[in-house]
C-alpha cells in the first residue's frame, strides 16, 4: 500500500473512533471499548510475529505485562517524569527484546513456541514470588503524575480519552506497521519466512531481520501494556500469566492473521463475546478452547479471511479492479 | 545436607522423565507438541485422587494410566489423524484449545482448592541411607522415572512394534509402503504418551499437592527439557530431565530468589550454543 | 588436439574446487574432487545417481561444510565463508528440489534478489531477467499459484538475476517436457554467452549437456573419473562403462 492509502485509512479510522467517544454516553461500554482496543494492540504484536516471521509466541505477555511494570516501577522509584518512563521502558525493552531474539529466533519450529511460554511463565513465576518492591502476587499500583502528555487526571482518566487515547495509538501503529511491510524490510522479512535457505541464497543474513521482527512485535504488544496500565493504575503478575498470552495467540486466529487487521478484529470480538457471555463465564475456558478449535479446523483465516472473501464474492468488479491494480504496482 | 537436595533433583527428575517421554513420542510420530501434556497429567493426579479415595493407590497406578491411555487414542483418532496434513502450528493450537477444555473440566469437578493425596500406606516411612532420611516413596518415583526409561528404550529397540514406531517416526511414508499401519501405531503411542502423562500425575500426586496451577508448572518445565533436549529425542529428554530437577534441587537451596529462573537460564543457555537441542530437532 | 581446446582460451579460473571431501556417517559423498572454472566458460557435470553432481554444488556454495578441500572464488579461498558472503561475491545457483518463496508475487522477489546483489536498477534487471525467461505476463502472480515448469524458470530467475559471475545450476530441467528442456537450454545459452557468466551445470539430459557444455567432468561414487570436451569425454572407455553405455 501507498503512503497516501494508508494515511487515509488511518484518517477514516481516526474519525470514526472521535465519533464513538464522542456519540456513545455510556462510560460502562467506553471502558469496555478501551479494554478492547488495549488488548488489540497486544493481539497485534502477536500476530505480527506470527504474520512476519511465522512464529506463534506463547508468552507476549512478557511484553505486555512487563512494560506495565516497567513504567510502574519507574513511577515508583520517581526516576523521572511519567512521559518519559514510557518511552524508556518501551525503549529498554524493545532493546532486550531484540537481543534475546538473536538467540531464540534460531529456535527451529514449535520449539519456539515452547521457548516463550517458558520465558513468559518464568516472568510471572518470578513476579508473584518477589514480594516487596514489585508488590508480589497482590501487584503494584501506579503512581501516575498529577498531568501526564500535559492534561490533567481528571481529563486523562475519562472513559472517553481513554478510549480515544487508545483507539489513536492502535491506528497509528497499524498505520506505521503497513508503510513498515510495505518496505523492502517488509519484503526481506516475508522472503525469509517463505523460504529461509533460499533467502540466504539470495544474499539475506536472515538472523536481524527475524530477530528485529521479534522485538517489534515485543514493542506493539508492550505499547498495549503501557496502555493497561494508564487505564487501571494498576499492575499484576496476572498481565504476565501465560493463559493471557494463550487467549490473545486465540484473538490472533480468530481474526485472522493474514491482514494487520485480522487480529485486532479478533480482540474485538473477544470482548463482545465475554460481554454477551457474562452468565457462562465461568465456563470461559472451555467456550474459547471450542471456538478456537472450530475457527482452525474450518476456517483458518480466521474472521479476517472470511470477511475478504465476502467482500470478493459480494463486488467481484471491485475485487478484479484490486487485482489488476496489485498487478500493475507490481510491474511499476 | 547435599545428599538430600541430590536425592530430590534425582526425583524430580524422575518424573519429569515419566512426562517428557510422552511427550517425545507423541511428537516424534505426529510432530505434533502436546499442549494439553500438563493438562493431561492434572487429570491424572485427580483422576488418581478420587480413585484411590474410593479403592487405594495402587489400583489408581494402574487404572488412571489405562484410562489415559484410551483418551490418548481417541486425541489421536479423532484429533491428530484428521489434522495431520495441516501445518504443526495448527494442530499444536488445537492441543491448546483441548488444554483450555480440560483445566476447567477438572476445576469444575474437584473445584479450586489445593488437595492433598497420602502416599500408600506400604511406601509412607523413611530410611536411613548415608547419614540422610529418604522417604521411601520417593525413592520408589525414582525407581519409577529408571524403569520407564529402560522399559522405552528396550521395547523401542528390541521389540518388533518399537522398531516400527521409530521406523514411523523417521519416515512414515515410507514405513506405511512397507505394510506398517501406521494409523494404529499412532493410535498406541499417542495413548502410550497420555498414559504416560497419567502415571506421572498418579506418581506425584502424593508429594505434590493438586493444584490448578500444576498443569502449567509442569508443563513449563516438561518443554524446557525437551527444547534443551531435542524435539523429538528420548535420550537427549532423559539426560535434560535430570539436569533440570538437579538445578531446580540445588537452587531451591542456595538460590532460592532466583530459582524459578534456572531452567530458563540453563534453556537459554543450551540454546546459544545449540538452537536445536542437546540431540538437534527432528523436523 | 582437439579444435575445440585449442580456441578456448583459458586466462584465469574463476572457480576452483581443490580436493574438495565431504564425509558424514560413514559416508563419503565426495571424495577428494578438483575441479576448474575458465571465465565464460559451461562445464557440465554428469554421473548417476548420488555420484555427488548437487553435492559439489553444495560444497561450493556453502551449503554442505567441507570435511577437506577448498573452494576458491576469483582466486580468493571462501571455504570459510557462509552461503551469503558467497552470494554476494558473485556466486550464484538455482536448485534441484525448486525453491522460491511461495507467498511473494513473482516480480517482488526476483526483484528483491537483485536488489541484495547490489544492483542500482534492481526494477530493470528484474524485468529483464523475467522477459528472458519469459515470466514477465507472470510478475504479478504469487509464486505457489504458478505451474511446476513456471516456477522451475522462477527459481532461476533467482540465481541469474543480479548479474552472477559464477552461476551453479543443479538439473534446471528437472521434470520438465523434451520441447520445454530444449527451449530452456537455448535460452540458458544465449543468456549466459551475453552475459558472459561462467556456468557448471548438473544436467541428466545428455543432449543438452553435450551440446551446450565446453567442458564435462564425469562423476562417479563421489569421484572425478573423467574430465575434458564432450567429444573426449564420450570416447572415454572408463565413462561408457560407467554410465553412458556402449551406444553413446
Amino acid at each position: 500500500m501507498t503512503f497516501l492509502q494508508v494515511a487515509v485509512r488511518a484518517i477514516a479510522a481516526l474519525a470514526l473512533g472521535a465519533a464513538a467517544a464522542a456519540f456513545v454516553g455510556s462510560d460502562a461500554v467506553l471502558s469496555l471499548l478501551a479494554q478492547a482496543t488495549i488488548y488489540a494492540l497486544f493481539a497485534s504484536g502477536v500476530g505480527l510475529l506470527l504474520r512476519q516471521n511465522g512464529s506463534a509466541s506463547f508468552g507476549h505477555a512478557l511484553f505486555f505485562g512487563g512494560a506495565g511494570y516497567g513504567v510502574a516501577a519507574l513511577l515508583k522509584l520517581q526516576a523521572m517524569p511519567a512521559e518519559l518512563a514510557i518511552l524508556a521502558t518501551l525503549a529498554a525493552m524493545t532493546l532486550l527484546a531484540f537481543l534475546v531474539g538473536l538467540v531464540i529466533v534460531r529456535v527451529p519450529g514449535i520449539a519456539f513456541g515452547m521457548v516463550t511460554l517458558a520465558m513468559g511463565q518464568m516472568a510471572f513465576l518470578s513476579t508473584s514470588r518477589a514480594r516487596g518492591f514489585l508488590g508480589g502476587a497482590d501487584g503494584l499500583s501506579v503512581e501516575w503524575p498529577a498531568t501526564v502528555f500535559g492534561m490533567a487526571q481528571s481529563d486523562l482518566f475519562r472513559p472517553a480519552t481513554l478510549f480515544m487515547l487508545s483507539w489513536a495509538t492502535l491506528v497509528v501503529v497499524l498505520a506505521a506497521l503497513a508503510l513498515l511491510l510495505a518496505s523492502r524490510f517488509g519484503s526481506v522479512t516475508e522472503a525469509v519466512r517463505d523460504n529461509e535457505e533460499r533467502a540466504r541464497f539470495i544474499g539475506i543474513a536472515t538472523l536481524v531481520p527475524r530477530a528485529a521482527i521479534y522485538a517489534l512485535s515485543a514493542l506493539v504488544s508492550g505499547t498495549g501494556g503501557v496502555l493497561a496500565a494508564l487505564n487501571t493504575g494498576f499492575v499484576s503478575p496476572e498481565s504476565l500469566h501465560w493463559s493471557l498470552s494463550g487467549m490473545t495467540l486465540m484473538m490472533v486466529i480468530v481474526g485472522g492473521f493474514k491482514t494487520l487487521w485480522g487480529p485486532a478484529l479478533g480482540a474485538v470480538v473477544y470482548f463482545l463475546f465475554k460481554d454477551v457471555l457474562g452468565d457462562y463465564a465461568t465456563h470461559w475456558m472451555s467456550i474459547f478452547g471450542v471456538v478456537l478449535i472450530a475457527v482452525i479446523v474450518f476456517a483458518p483465516t480466521g474472521l479476517a479471511g472470511l470477511l475478504q472473501r465476502l467482500v470478493r464474492r459480494r463486488a467481484p468488479l471491485a475485487a478484479s479492479a484490486a487485482a489488476a491494480l496489485e498487478v500493475r504496482d507490481a510491474r511499476a | 545436607m547435599s545428599l538430600i537436595n541430590l536425592f530430590n533433583g534425582l526425583v524430580y527428575g524422575s518424573l519429569l522423565i515419566v512426562m517428557c517421554s510422552g511427550l517425545a513420542l507423541i511428537y516424534g510420530l505426529r510432530r505434533v507438541v502436546n499442549f494439553a501434556h500438563g493438562a493431561l497429567y492434572m487429570l491424572g493426579a485427580y483422576l488418581g485422587y478420587s480413585v484411590a479415595l474410593h479403592s487405594n493407590f495402587w489400583v489408581a497406578l494402574v487404572a488412571v494410566p489405562a484410562i489415559m491411555a484410551l483418551l490418548g487414542a481417541l486425541l489421536d483418532r479423532y484429533g491428530f489423524r484428521l489434522l495431520q496434513n495441516r501445518e504443526p502450528l495448527t494442530v499444536v493450537l488445537v492441543t491448546f484449545g483441548l488444554l483450555l477444555v480440560i483445566e476447567d473440566f477438572v476445576q469444575t469437578v474437584w473445584g479450586k482448592a489445593n488437595l492433598s493425596l497420602a502416599a500408600p500406606a506400604m511406601l509412607d516411612f523413611s530410611i536411613d541411607l548415608l547419614g540422610t532420611s529418604l522417604p521411601v516413596y520417593r525413592i520408589g518415583v525414582v525407581v519409577a522415572g529408571l524403569a520407564v526409561a529402560a522399559g522405552l528404550t528396550l521395547w523401542l529397540r528390541l521389540s518388533s512394534v518399537g522398531l516400527a514406531v521409530r521406523a514411523a517416526s523417521t519416515d512414515p511414508t515410507t514405513t506405511a509402503m512397507q505394510g506398517v499401519n501406521t494409523d494404529t501405531l499412532s493410535a498406541l503411542v499417542v495413548g502410550v504418551g497420555t498414559a504416560l502423562a497419567g502415571l506421572a500425575g498418579v506418581v506425584a500426586a502424593p508429594f505434590l499437592s493438586l493444584s490448578p496451577s500444576m498443569s502449567s508448572d509442569v508443563l513449563i518445565d516438561s518443554f524446557v527439557v525437551v527444547v534443551v533436549g531435542g524435539l523429538g529425542s528420548l535420550g537427549g529428554a532423559f539426560v535434560a530431565a535430570m539436569a533440570l530437577g538437579l538445578v531446580q534441587a540445588f537452587g531451591a537451596v542456595y538460590l532460592p530468589d532466583t530459582s524459578v529462573l534456572l531452567p530458563f537460564l540453563l534453556m537459554l543457555a543450551i540454546l546459544v550454543w545449540k538452537p536445536a537441542g542437546l540431540a538437534g530437532s527432528r523436523t | 588436439m582437439n579444435a575445440m581446446n585449442s580456441s578456448q582460451p583459458h586466462p584465469s579460473c574463476v572457480l576452483q574446487a581443490d580436493e574438495v571431501a565431504i564425509h558424514y556417517g560413514g559416508v563419503k559423498a565426495l571424495d577428494g574432487v578438483s575441479l576448474t572454472l575458465g571465465a565464460g566458460q559451461i562445464r557440465g557435470l554428469i554421473g548417476p545417481n548420488g555420484a555427488g553432481k548437487s553435492t559439489v554444488i553444495d560444497a561450493i556454495t556453502g551449503r554442505r561444510r567441507l570435511t577437506r578441500g577448498r573452494v576458491l572464488l576469483q582466486g580468493e579461498d571462501v571455504s570459510a565463508l557462509g552461503a551469503v558472503a558467497r552470494r554476494r561475491r558473485g556466486l550464484s545457483r538455482s536448485f534441484q528440489r525448486t525453491s522460491v518463496f511461495g507467498q511473494m508475487k513473482v516480480r517482488q522477489q526476483v526483484e528483491l534478489a537483485s536488489h541484495k546483489m547490489g544492483v542500482a536498477d534492481s526494477g530493470a534487471d528484474a524485468d529483464a531477467v523475467l522477459r528472458e525467461l519469459d515470466l514477465l505476463r507472470l510478475a504479478g502472480a504469487t509464486a505457489e499459484d504458478l505451474g511446476y515448469g513456471e516456477q522451475r524458470r522462477l527459481d532461476l530467475a533467482l540465481a541469474l538475476v543480479g548479474r552472477p559471475s559464477v552461476l551453479l545450476l543443479d538439473e534446471p530441467m528437472a521434470g520438465l517436457s523434451v520441447q520445454e528442456s530444449h527451449d530452456l537450454a537455448r535460452h540458458l545459452k544465449q543468456l549466459i554467452s551475453r552475459w558472459s557468466v561462467s556456468v557448471l551445470l548438473v544436467e541428466h539430459d545428455m543432449d543438452v549437456v553435450f551440446g551446450i557444455s565446453d567442458e564435462v567432468t564425469v562423476f562417479e561414487l563421489g569421484r572425478v573419473i573423467a574430465s575434458g570436451t564432450p567429444a573426449e569425454v564420450r570416447a572415454n572407455p572408463r565413462v561408457r562403462e560407467a554410465y553412458l553405455g556402449s551406444a553413446a
